[in-house]
């Protein structure tokens, strides 16, 4: 099977005025469908950077980054932009909704994007929104929810969708421990139904959901593995909201 | 006003010495980004830039008419006169009797009116010409400065057939010193030779076009046969004159003319039929009251711009603080206590407010010389008196004054906004949660003063109806309309009270003039800015509320891919009520005044045939000859052998007072006689009930000397008209020269008086009361299929020595009109400045929501928007606000007119017939959507181009 995403020589530098600072040095990874993939590594380490570059959110300076055998890159703005709209879904840590739409407007939105018919797109949405345990507040706004609420629509807007990639930037990183671990479970279960899954992080115990963990520091990946092995869980199971030592 | 900045300001310039925090937080946000920073001063010195050009437009009014005191008097300050020749002497010994205080020369002349033409066939004429009689010698020793006389060059006293001619007059008819020109006086004419063309300039521009001549010339040309008609010429017979020059300059001099005047009064007593006229005086009274009548009427037409750059002002501050929500969340949290708050965007908004309004100024300057050069051409026709020469003028103190009002509104519009910013909910703001519903205290308190709102404006009402005061009539009830919406708001909800209060507002707004028509008869300028502002904001109001309608209507058509980009486009102004209200008002109420100068300017240039026809009672061409020699019938008939029929009008010049006007003023006075009634009769309005017809009317004016038909301008300089004579007052003429009055009751009132014939009384009251009753004006027509426009002309070509001037009714009125048109153009073309300010506010807004939307977009962006979509969604929200303001502002505009028209007297009744001009206003309104779409789509371009990666992780 080829992967999903293949990342070969990724150079990233980002410039500010004559300041150059380096984020990526040749990253080459490879990612399978239906992977679930945690990146962790030490704040300023390159983990959201590395994210950006491989879901084409952001340039690159070097390499390539293949998602589904196409090279994103080389792609014009317009054919990434349709990509991402047909095959990728985002979830971070602020959770980015449209203030001036209500939540199950904000869940229904790449589904209409994306050409689905608006009667179906709505009850799909709602549908996602009871699957996050919000289908009481489909017509509240943003600002008229908890945060632990808006990140459940975000992640309804992320995965209504069911796009091939997940791409997950601190999802849980402004929620209590039991909104996190709702969050974690959903995650899971599109995975298991064969999503795949990467994950940004901090949290040992979302890694811990992980199969696979990445390990970076100042731009390079230090370990890639399993991430049983790599957290040193041996059951792979800890609570999310416990991190590892940096 | 002064106080206002100077407290606000020394709030900020302590905060800025004594308060590191403040200043640090003020001054930062202020760099932060320097090009939207040059954006809000720009957005917010248009406003500054229209009252400066209001002011610059009004100084050079009144520049150029006080400059005739240098022009056209120079060290004359009162004049005293007499009809007649040879009482010069008697009138100077009796203000030598003893020395007069604070004079320093007393000149004596003789003058008289005639005409001038040069000689051979094809001559060019000068209809009025003052004749006078002055040693020159004299002359350039009167008063105390030789410079100001303008006869410093001027050499001998004339002598024989020698003539001495200002420049003026030259210029007219384009002749210089050796040339022969023929002058008319009196039913005489003589040869005369061209001497010298003197600078038009103090003595030598004594009159409007001046002619010197021998002393004993204006006395030969009145013989004893024709004595008693010449001492009868109207405006200008043979005059005695002593001229009095007051100690000062030519400007400052004037200062004494109270006390002079009252002096020479006394002292002439003993002469009867002398009398004093304070000639500089009047004339530098008038110059203010026209420089203060400009101002008010640019600045009230500025005043739309004004109100709709505080609106942008207002909006720029609202958005500055919802982008800094959090932050200014945080900064209350860690202990900024409120007003501290306030402080730094006071200091942040003053330092805008001073700069804008110091760029405001200048560009001020730079608006008002472009105004003036398109007035100049305005002014120089015949209309505004005789033809006036601007001079661009700055005043200091007008610049100083410009630049105070400005930073006021700026100042006091960002205090205002920052205390209400102030008031934010620290959790609230930080979290970016929904403002709380107001609390059971701010509830009571808004009930309170919604009471007080509700019985000030009914109080106002009262005042309007009972006192006749314009503002009351028009405010009262939107102010208790208004503030009724929260009273009303627990009993029938947010949306009811809304659109029952507003409409409320809005129907008066619409309906007041013809409601309350005797309150709103005196009406300033500023009426139609507060009435504009009522509409406006009412409208505004009930859209707001039900702008979520049209999300409804929107997601009714389906929503989808395609309407994503309009369902983000409509979503941000359905969301953020306040901040769409404040761009509506500023785009409807610039579209609404716009409209609204287009319906009239337009409608009264296709009225010209129309108000012919209803001048001319059946005649076809009008004819003025010189007073002092005015033309017969029968030269008339000798011009032009298809003359049918002529009406003779007598003319005088003498003194009013009525019940708006206490000081007895000048103006025409006409006496008719059955002849004007023979073909048909000037249409008439406001008819005494007495009266069954027009026809009535004129026939009881021609046979009950006590009567009269005044026009509805009547001692009116400019604006609609503000009398509040009816048909049924009286009014009191002045005669100066025998001293008697007699009271005239009005009949009935002419609409627009466009061939100024002032008031219409029989001809033998006329020439029984007005000693210088004149037969000067003549209405004629022609047999079946004569060309009227070509005896006018052969009328001016044949009849020179009469300086005759003659018309078609048609031309006549479409001059006038013309020149009236050309002012509202005027006034359209400098409005169009708050059109700039409506489509830069767009653009400037629409710059500061891509930055707020930053985060947002980005997200879009990751999520699969196409950067089209982005572009479009911005542009739909551009037109959605700009399409809305265009239909509110024309809606509006065009109900309020056709409503003026046909059910109010404010602009002539029902005569007016009310046509859309439908080209002006769709070329107006197009480039208006055309403009802020293009000032809209660098914004939109920005905001398609941004980086999803960037956007995410850079929030500033």
């Amino acid at each position: 099977m080829s992967p999903i995403v293949d990342a070969r020589g990724v150079t990233k530098v980002y410039r500010t005025g004559a300041v150059e600072v380096p984020a990526l040095h040749t990253i080459n990874l490879s990612i399978e469908p239906g992977e679930f993939v945690a990146v962790m590594g030490p704040s300023g380490c390159g983990k959201t950077t590395l994210l950006n570059c491989l879901s084409g959110l952001d340039d690159i300076d070097d390499g390539a980054v293949m998602v589904e055998g196409a090279d994103i890159h080389k792609m014009k703005d317009g054919d990434r932009t349709e990509h991402r709209a047909g095959r990728m879904g985002f979830i971070f840590q602020s959770f980015n909704l449209i203030p001036v739409l209500t939540a199950v407007e904000n869940v229904e939105l790449p589904l209409l994007l994306t050409g689905v018919k608006s009667g179906v797109a709505r009850e799909r949405s709602l549908n996602f929104l009871d699957r996050v345990g919000l289908s009481h507040r489909p017509k509240h706004k943003p600002n008229e929810l908890s945060g632990g609420e808006q990140q459940r629509v975000a992640v309804a807007r992320a995965l209504v969708s069911e796009p091939a990639i997940v791409w997950a930037d601190e999802p849980t990183g402004n929620l209590d421990s039991t909104m996190a671990i709702a969050v974690l479970d959903l995650l899971q279960e599109v995975n298991d139904a064969g999503q795949t899954i990467l994950v940004v992080t901090h949290d040992d115990g979302i890694a811990a959901k992980a199969q696979r963990l990445v390990r970076m520091a100042d731009g390079h990946i230090v370990a890639d593995g399993l991430a049983a092995e790599l957290l040193g869980t041996g059951n792979g199971v800890s609570a999310p909201g416990t991190r590892t030592a940096k | 006003m002064l106080p206002v900045i100077l407290i606000l300001l020394v709030v900020s310039i302590y905060d800025l010495i004594r308060r590191p925090t403040i200043r640090r937080l003020a001054l930062r946000n202020l760099t932060r980004r320097r090009g939207e920073a040059a954006l809000v001063i720009l957005g917010s010195l248009l406003g500054t830039a229209i009252i400066t050009a209001a002011f610059i437009v009004g100084d050079t009014l009144g520049a150029s008419v006080r400059d005739h005191a240098r022009t056209n008097l120079g060290p004359t300050d009162e004049v005293v006169r007499a009809i007649g020749l040879g009482k010069s002497g008697e009138i100077e010994a009796a203000l030598k009797s003893a020395p007069l205080p604070n004079t320093d020369g007393l000149l004596a002349m003789a003058a008289g009116g005639g005409s001038v033409a040069t000689l051979g066939a094809d001559p060019r004429a000068e209809p009025f010409v003052q004749i006078n009689e002055v040693d020159f010698g004299a002359a350039r020793a009167f008063g105390d400065d030789e410079g100001i006389t303008g006869m410093a060059k001027a050499g001998q006293t004339p002598s024989g057939n020698e003539a001495v001619l200002d420049q003026n007059l030259a210029d007219e008819v384009e002749v210089k010193a050796g040339d022969r020109i023929k002058l008319f006086a009196y039913g005489q004419e003589r040869e005369l030779t061209v001497r010298q063309v003197l600078e038009t300039k103090g003595l030598a521009g004594y009159g409007s076009s001046n002619l010197f001549v021998a002393p004993g010339t204006i006395a030969s040309f009145v013989s004893a046969a024709t004595l008693g008609d010449a001492l009868g010429a109207a405006g200008n017979p043979p005059s005695s004159l002593v001229l009095v020059s007051n100690k000062g300059g030519v400007f400052d001099a004037a200062d004494f003319s109270d006390s002079v005047t009252k002096e020479l009064n006394k002292r002439i007593t003993d002469l009867p039929g002398a009398e004093v006229v304070e000639a500089k005086r009047e004339l530098l009274d008038d110059a203010d009251a026209n420089a203060d009548q400009f101002k008010q009427i640019f600045g009230g037409v500025g005043a739309f711009s004004v109100i709709a750059g505080v609106l942008l002002l207002v909006n720029i501050f609202v958005m500055l603080a919802d982008e800094r929500k959090s932050e200014l969340g945080m900064l209350r949290a860690i202990g900024l206590k409120r007003n501290q708050l306030v402080r730094a965007f006071g200091m942040e908004g003053a330092i805008y407010a001073l700069v804008s309004s110091v760029f405001g100024v200048l560009a001020g300057i730079g608006v008002g010389r472009v105004v003036v050069i398109f007035a100049a051409g305005l002014f120089r026709g015949d209309g505004f008196r005789g033809g006036l020469d601007l001079i661009f003028s700055l005043n200091s103190s007008s610049l100083i004054t410009s630049f105070m009002l400005g930073a006021t509104i700026s100042l006091v519009t960002v205090w205002g906004t920052s205390i209400r910013l102030g008031r934010l909910n620290v959790i609230r703001a930080i979290r970016d949660i929904a403002e709380a519903p107001p609390s059971g205290r701010s509830r009571i308190r808004a009930v309170v003063f919604a009471v007080i709102g509700v019985f000030i404006g009914l109080l106002l009402l009262q005042s309007g109806i009972n006192q006749d005061n314009w503002f009351g009539a028009l405010a009262g009830v939107p102010i208790a309309a208004f503030s009724s919406v929260t009273l009303l708001r627990p009993l029938v909800g947010r949306r009811f009270a809304v659109i029952l209060g507003a409409g409320a507002a809005l129907v008066w707004g619409i309906a007041v003039f013809t409601i309350l028509p005797s309150a709103l008869e005196k009406t300033e300028f500023n009426a139609f800015v507060v009435q504009g502002v009522i509409l406006v904001g009412a409208a505004v109001a009930i859209v707001a509320t039900n702008d979520d309608l049209a999300i409804k209507v929107v997601n009714s058509l389906g929503v989808s891919r395609r309407t994503l980009a309009a369902r983000l486009g409509f979503a941000y102004p359905l969301a953020r009520v306040f901040r769409t209200s404040m761009l509506l008002g500023m785009y409807s109420i610039v579209v609404f005044t716009l409209t609204f100068l287009s319906v009239f300017s337009n409608l009264f240039g296709a009225q010209a045939p129309r108000f012919a026809r209803e001048t001319a009672a059946g005649y076809q061409v009008l004819v003025d000859s010189n007073y002092s020699n005015p033309v017969p019938s029968n030269a008339l008939k000798e011009a032009d052998p298809n003359v049918e029929a002529d009406a003779v009008l007598f003319q005088a010049y003498p003194k009013w007072t009525t019940q708006d006007e206490h000081e007895p003023t000048s103006w025409q006075v006409s006496g008719f006689d059955e002849a004007l009634l023979a073909r048909g009769t000037p249409v008439l309005q406001d008819i005494d009930p007495k009266y069954a017809s027009s026809r009535a009317a004129w026939e009881a004016v021609l046979h009950d000397p006590s009567l009269v038909i005044l026009p509805d301008f009547f001692l009116q300089g400019g604006g609609p008209p503000s009398t509040t004579i009816h048909a049924g007052d009286t009014i009191r003429a002045y005669d100066t020269v025998s001293g008697k009055t007699a009271d005239l009751k009005v009949a009935a009132k002419v609409e627009s008086d466009f061939v100024f014939n002032g008031p219409m009384v029989s001809q033998a009251f006329h020439r029984s009361f007005f000693s210088t009753s004149t037969p000067s004006r003549h209405y004629v027509s022609f047999k079946p299929g004569a060309d009227a426009r070509l005896a006018a002309a052969r009328f001016e070509g044949k009849l020179v020595n009469y300086g005759v001037q003659a018309d078609t009714f048609e031309d006549k009125i479409s001059e006038a009109l013309e020149q009236q048109e050309g002012f509202l153009g005027l006034m359209r073309g400098y409005l169009a400045l708050g059109l700039i300010i409506g489509i830069a506010g767009l653009g400037v807004v629409m710059v500061r929501a891509v930055r707020e939307r930053r985060r947002q977009i980005g997200m879009l962006r990751a999520m699969g928007f196409p950067s089209r979509v982005v572009r479009q969604a911005f542009l739909i929200e551009a037109a959605f606000i700009a399409i809305q303001g265009i239909v509110l502002g024309t809606v509006l505009a065009l109900v309020t007119s056709y409503n003026l028209l046909t059910h109010s007297s404010t602009f002539g009744g029902q005569s007016i017939n009310f046509e859309i001009p439908w080209v002006p206003i769709i070329v107006v309104l197009a480039v208006a959507l055309v403009a802020s779409l293009a000032a809209s789509a660098f914004p939109a371009g920005q905001a398609s181009r941004i980086k999803p990666a960037v956007a995410l992780r850079i929030a500033d």
